[in-house]
């Protein structure tokens, strides 16, 4: 009723899955391409992709409002609206190299379904600099609910 | 990288089996309330031995561009061993009879609902909060709290949290409304163009942001009192009026980003709600005594522009829009008027506004009066 722990746990969980979604994906397409096969079923490895595909489709559209509208972002969670300055940030200071989230935010929606062996390099480009995005990101939830030791 | 991997993940999977132990001995004496919540643990605990066994299985792959990825995973699966650990057993593991009060009735809120209905809820020591990692709900309670029913119609307002974590993408629309709205009501009239109207800019885009958080916080009070009715408005009102200033005044330095609205403002809203759907009493009741207190305290109303007249409008017709969406159980009048005749007990929210007519009415009285009634819910006569 008065404390905020709760948003804590939510950005928290949100970031996990997340997470986990990525190395999911990226796990799945290494093994493919070094021509073993996955202990994760096919259905997982499509939920991966699916979840990631509908996280960057809301992060292409919140991007572009603060960055081409330059709008403030109502109607969106505080530590969404952070992690999009976090990305921004990151982009400014030439912290990421996949050119998907530098420029072209719904292409990589498509590149995640993509078969090619050039287009499996630029996905785990992709989820590579998300992840490290994401894993900084969740540093402050963690902090938050689990504190230093 | 390899051998510090496959250390990590034994320890874990030595604990996650430890852990496993501990919640088959804790199964058997645990409240039958408790039960759904206990499955759903012991499959979370599989499902992480599961994903530990998996990284093993990956390293011994020896494959080396996977490193970096089992780091994150091993990563990922301790620190979700850390929240099952810390937080989410501790219901099971420190669980005894005094929790069937709490837990009963969780079921029951959790029941009215078809989207909660299958969502196993447990309690835990603490200040009033929710801990929503689904599938599981943990709700925070102080522990004489959980002994009594005055202050239960608090889990009313944790509730709505849940109501609206499970409804979010409409509900984060309809706040996007509101802080167009609110934003549309800030705008003066006089065009300046100068610095002093860009520093205002920049003042009123806090306030709409922060109205983001508080919001949510508004429709989780006013979840409270469509569902639980006056006794939630009492509880809600007698738990906070006298923890000191904070709760009628802060700076603006303050309210920037708070993610609570000053208690204050809360307890305008719902007055006004309760007066809306005509419970006048309590509508004064809430009024009279905030004034009491502001002015033993010489606080003045002033929410440093966060919060003027002309939002309370826009703010309740949008409430009213969230609460159709996520559409909670109402109570119904016979609940809340069945002061006469406690045969006509029929539910939670009957007895909670019961409870609270008796301590208003006979505060010296209501301990006698409170142990029978809990045997008696808790003997499923309500």
């Amino acid at each position: 009723m008065m404390n905020s722990q709760w948003r804590a746990i939510q950005s928290f969980q949100e970031n996990q899955n997340l997470i986990s979604a990525i190395n999911t994906l990226s796990i799945h397409i290494k093994l493919e391409m070094a021509g073993h096969s996955d202990f994760n079923k096919a259905d997982t490895v499509s939920q991966a992709r699916e979840k990631l595909c509908t996280f960057l489709a809301e992060l292409d559209t919140q991007v572009q409002r603060v960055e081409v509208e330059n709008v403030p972002l109502l109607g969106v969670d505080p530590r969404r609206r952070q992690f999009v300055n976090h990305l921004i940030d990151a982009k400014n200071s030439y912290r990421i190299s996949s050119p998907f989230l530098l420029e072209k935010l719904s292409g990589g929606q498509h590149l995640l379904y993509s078969d090619t062996e050039k287009d499996k390099k630029e996905v785990l480009c992709l989820l590579d600099d998300l992840r490290m995005l994401l894993e900084e990101h969740l540093g402050s939830d963690v902090e938050q609910l689990f504190g230093g030791m | 990288m390899q051998e510090l991997l496959e250390q990590n993940n034994d320890a874990l999977c030595h604990e996650i089996e430890q852990l496993q132990h501990l919640l088959s001995a804790s199964e058997k004496d645990a409240p039958d309330e408790l039960h759904a919540y206990i499955t759903q643990i012991k499959k979370e605990c599989d499902t992480l031995h599961q994903r530990v066994l998996r990284n093993l299985k990956y390293l011994e792959l020896e494959q080396e561009n996977l490193l970096k990825d089992i780091l994150s995973e091993t990563k990922l699966v301790t620190f979700d061993f850390f929240t099952l650990n810390g937080q989410k057993v501790s219901p099971i593991l420190r669980a005894c009879a005094s929790d069937r009060l709490s837990l009963k009735f969780l079921q029951w809120l959790h029941a009215t609902h078809p989207k909660a209905e299958n969502i196993p809820a447990a309690i835990c020591d603490g200040e009033f909060s929710i801990w929503l990692i689904q599938p599981t709900t943990v709700y925070c309670t102080p522990c004489t709290s959980q002994r009594g029913l005055r202050n239960l119609p608090i889990f009313f307002h944790e509730f709505g949290h849940l109501l609206y974590t499970l409804h979010k993408p409409e509900m984060d629309a309809l706040v996007n409304e509101l802080q167009k709205e609110i934003k549309n009501r800030m705008h003066s009239n006089v065009v300046r163009n100068d610095q002093y109207e860009q520093t205002k800019e920049i003042e009123q885009d806090t306030v709409v942001a922060t109205w983001y958080e508080w919001a949510q916080e508004c429709f989780c009070d006013a979840v409270g009192f469509v569902m639980c009715g006056p006794s939630f408005a009492y509880a809600f009102s007698m738990y906070l009026r006298i923890l000191g200033r904070s709760q009628y005044h802060m700076s603006k330095e303050e309210l920037m980003n708070s993610t609570h609205p000053v208690t204050w403002i809360r307890i305008q809203l719902l007055a006004d709600r309760a007066r809306r759907m005509d419970y006048n009493t309590v509508a004064d009741d809430l009024e009279e005594k905030w004034h009491q207190v502001a002015s033993a305290l010489e606080v003045d109303e002033d929410f440093g522009g966060f919060y003027d007249d002309p939002f309370l409008p826009v703010i309740q017709e949008k409430l009213d829009d969230m609460l159709t969406e996520t559409s909670p159980r109402e109570f119904q009048e016979t609940e809340v008027s069945n002061r006469r005749s406690e045969s006509t007990i029929t539910s939670p929210v009957a007895l909670l506004n019961i409870a609270w007519q008796k301590f208003l009415d006979d505060p010296a009285g209501y301990r006698v009066w409170e142990e029978e009634a809990i045997i008696s819910f808790l003997g499923n006569n309500i």
